[in-house]
């Protein structure tokens, strides 16, 4: 059985939860099993957030993220917070702007937040921008059901922008790709 | 009776939901029409869709003064006939303890749902544990029957709803849905069933003026009226008579007692539930519940793969303890290996069980973490180096 | 006169209160309201709680349930809104309702949900033997003050008017005919009705405190009620005023009655 954990790491207002509900859903209309969890109490009211998705080709036993594959990390906060939790042969994407110096040569750089206030003014749409990033590296889901359960999930009056942040991120990924 | 029923509100999706939503699609599908609760972490969420969702339904949601308060409002309601439940965490599980008792004496039918969180006290609210697997099963004063479910998955959590719902009204008992708060707050794909088997309580067919409320056989479950039906009677926590009269008579007192535990006891193939994986040539076997019972599966199958036979026996009916078949497990294998998320509740019954077949190791574990996969597998590495 | 045996179970007796006690007189007066009122006998539901009044539930032949310590009311509240057919009526004491039960009787007031509550005052939990009840006054002997009450008492009908209960009266054993008149008042108002009744205690309350038997002891709330110097002036507890000034006369009859919104349960949630 194919069992993936992705992990979504930013700050509370950039959409990171429903992100990561976004995939899950997508997990299951592309036909996988899904587990979706976030975290609650004081840690879930303002600083680091974070949303974890385990997509599996069958039923899925722990249903938690124990061996990260595939982290992106949306604020320095996050990034110093979840970066070692990430499996050592996990993949890390990281946003442009909370890059420390250190970073290593494997991980890949883009600029998730920028691409959110471009679109929407803000960081509201951040999360959105992350999923479109992640589906253009790692191909987790399919394109199809990934955009069906974006604009399932959102306002309907923000539909629009939402998909519009999920091909900003694709995009961002196409333009930097050799 | 049974009866086959399709859910007011359908069931039939592959959906993404939290296991406190199963539970309430569960209970709903079981025909639960009375919600009465007080806001804990992490159950909360039950009561948020419950609101929204019974009054469409013929049903009534209140949020009662605190814990205490709720579970005598659904055993209110219960008396009433509805189907009626709450929903609580360790805290205000202790509040309730008052009112099991009281629904174990007097028969009302009704489910209590404990999402586990870290204790002792208000310990750790957002954590998970399998700390009140002991007062679920002895947490309210005197000797008296209990029914505990352990569902270890979002889709079980609804099947074993509904199974609290069904075995509270074919026993008149409370009936304790124990989950803990990774089951309650992950979100896991799920395909609910269509329709779902359903039990209701069984009605009297005495005249009304002829009715004794508490009469039945020694093993048996006498039927329940709804107050309000033409039925008029009387129902006591205090030791009571086949007329539901209080008494202090020895031999009443003793013959109710007794038939509280052997209406349950005679009937543990209705109600004992225990799952088993890959025992067969197991020589090690792990005894795991609820979510830990997820890991002991995903730890199994790591174990199997480095040529270590071990299986999992594990139990969904935490209480009546499963024990003739952890026996039978004793009997076949080398060792059994507990792993929960307490520091030693239910090895104590399991080492009864076993009385001596094997050897019975623990890995437990109170600190707020889960046991994951890759900790219960380092733990039978270890039990097979003790084996040999 | 109106019999009342047709309301009772006459195959519980004999009843387990003691002689001189006014909380029989009390359901007199109750089951006459109800037949005053010609309500469904079926249709009657009575909650108690724990004690010597919430005893009562047993011996009337309607559906009972004889529940925990102080909870009855919050039994009442699931029980009402499950089935808003049934006429849900609370008996409960002193201590029941105020010490143990306190939360859940100001809350049920607070919602306004339509039941009756009677409260039978007797100043002194009498089934556990004679210890100070949260009515007891200050001064006044029992088995836990053997010096006299330290601590203030409460009076139940403000705190049931200033909870939100919307029809709020006091009565006593001592005057059947208004307990049966205030008590129909009470069943037929739509809301939360609260009923506090001044009964009494001569087995232990009486005979701790030197003022009787039961006569003696309905005798002396009359007196308290018209305000004037009776039997027990020279008693320094009579609501904690010293023995030096007169007793204060006890309001009675119906205190409190306003129509609001009567509380059946959570709305559903409208289509935005």
């Amino acid at each position: 059985m194919n069992r993936n954990e992705i992990r979504i790491a930013g700050a509370g207002g950039q959409g990171v939860v429903t992100a990561g509900r976004i995939l899950a859903e997508a997990a299951i209309l592309s036909g996988s099993h899904a587990t979706h969890s976030q975290v609650y109490g004081p840690q879930s009211r303002g600083g680091a957030s974070r949303s974890d998705v385990v997509i599996a080709t069958g039923p899925i036993g722990f249903p938690l993220a124990d061996d990260i594959d595939l982290l992106i990390v949306l604020s320095a906060e996050a990034y110093t917070r979840y970066q070692p939790e990430l499996s050592p042969d996990g993949r890390l994407i990281v946003d442009g702007r909370c890059a420390p110096a250190s970073l290593a040569g494997t991980a890949r750089q883009f600029a998730v937040v920028d691409t959110s206030r471009a679109i929407s003014g803000s960081q509201l749409v951040t999360g959105v921008v992350a999923l479109g990033v992640l589906q253009a590296v790692a191909d987790v889901v399919e394109d199809e059901a990934l955009r069906t359960a974006v604009a399932a999930r959102v306002p309907a009056k923000h539909r629009d922008m939402n998909l519009k942040a999920l091909e900003a991120g694709a995009h961002l990924v196409r333009e930097t790709s050799p | 009776m049974t009866e086959t029923r399709l859910p007011e509100i359908p069931l039939a999706q592959a959906q993404l939901i939290q296991g406190n939503e199963a539970c309430v699609k569960g209970a709903l599908a079981a025909g639960c029409r009375f919600y009465g609760g007080y806001p804990i972490t992490p159950s909360s969420e039950i009561a948020e869709h419950m609101v929204r969702l019974l009054p469409n339904i013929g049903g009534v949601f209140v949020q009662m003064e605190d814990e205490i308060a709720s579970l005598a409002s659904v055993v209110g309601a219960s008396l009433g006939g509805m189907k009626s439940m709450t929903a609580t965490s360790g805290p205000g599980f202790s509040l309730m303890q008052e009112h099991i008792g009281f629904a174990a004496m007097t028969e009302v039918p009704c489910v209590i749902v404990n999402v586990m969180r870290g204790g002792p006290s208000t310990g750790l609210p957002t954590s998970p544990s399998q700390g009140d697997v002991m007062q679920a099963r002895w947490g309210t004063h005197g000797d008296h029957p209990i029914i505990v479910l352990a569902p270890s998955s979002v889709g079980e959590v609804f099947h074993v709803t509904v199974k609290a719902f069904n075995l509270a009204e074919r026993f008149r008992t409370p009936v304790i849905v124990l989950y803990d708060e990774i089951i309650g707050h992950t979100r896991e794909s799920v395909v609910l069933p269509a329709t779902v088997d359903v039990i209701d309580r069984e009605q009297p067919h005495d005249d009304p003026d002829d009715f004794w409320p508490m009469v039945a056989p020694p093993d048996g479950t006498p039927p329940l009226p709804a107050f309000g039906d033409g039925y008029r009677f009387h129902v006591t926590g205090l030791a009571h008579d086949e007329r539901g009269f209080p008494t202090n008579d020895a031999q009443v007192a003793e013959a109710l007692v007794a038939r509280l535990h052997r209406k349950i006891e005679a009937h543990l193939d209705e109600i004992v539930e225990v799952d088993t994986y890959m025992l067969d040539d197991a020589d090690i076997a792990i005894f795991a519940y609820g979510i830990v019972g997820r890991s002991a599966r995903e730890a199994v199958e790591r174990a199997r793969d480095a040529g270590i036979k071990v299986g999992l026996i594990r139990p969904v009916t935490l209480w009546p303890f499963p024990a003739r078949e952890v026996a039978a497990v004793a009997s076949r294998v080398d060792t059994i290996l507990v792993a929960e998320m307490n520091l030693g509740q239910l090895i104590g019954e399991v080492e009864r069980a076993v009385a001596g077949n094997a050897e019975v190791l623990g890995y437990l574990k109170a600190d707020g973490e889960p046991i994951t996969p890759t900790t219960l597998l380092e733990e039978i590495l270890h039990a097979e180096k003790v084996r040999q | 006169m109106t019999d009342v045996k047709s309301y009772l179970r006459e195959w519980a007796m004999p009843h387990v209160l003691c002689p001189g006690c006014a909380h029989g007189i009390v359901l007199r007066s109750f089951l006459t309201a109800v037949d005053q009122l010609q309500l469904d006998q079926d249709k009657i539901a009575m909650v108690a709680g724990i004690g010597c009044s919430s005893r009562l539930a047993g011996y009337v032949d309607f559906c009972t349930l004889h529940g925990t310590h102080g909870r009855a009311p919050a039994f009442a509240t699931g029980l009402k809104l499950a089935r808003p057919d049934l006429n849900v009526v609370v008996v409960t004491g002193d201590g029941d309702a105020l010490a143990i039960g306190g939360n859940h009787l100001i809350h049920a007031a607070r919602r306004n949900i339509d039941i009756t509550v009677l409260l039978l005052n007797n100043s002194i939990y009498g089934m556990t033997g004679g210890q100070a009840a949260p009515t007891t006054p200050e001064g006044a002997i029992a088995s836990t003050t053997p010096a006299g009450n330290t601590e203030p008492n409460f009076d139940a009908c403000k705190l049931l008017i200033g909870a939100g209960a919307s029809f709020v009266a006091r009565v006593l054993a001592a005057n059947p005919m208004d307990m049966t008149k205030v008590m129909a008042d009470g069943l037929n108002h739509p809301g939360f009705s609260f009923i506090e009744v001044i009964s009494d205690c001569p087995e232990y309350f009486g005979r701790y405190n030197k003022v009787g038997g039961g006569a003696e002891m309905l005798t002396w709330m009359s007196v308290r009620d018209e305000g004037v110097s009776g039997p027990l002036s020279d008693k320094r507890f009579v609501n904690h005023i010293p023995s030096s000034a007169p007793p204060p006369g006890l309001a009675t009859g119906v205190l409190h009655n306003e129509l609001r919104p009567v509380f059946s349960g959570v709305r559903k949630v409208g289509r935005s």
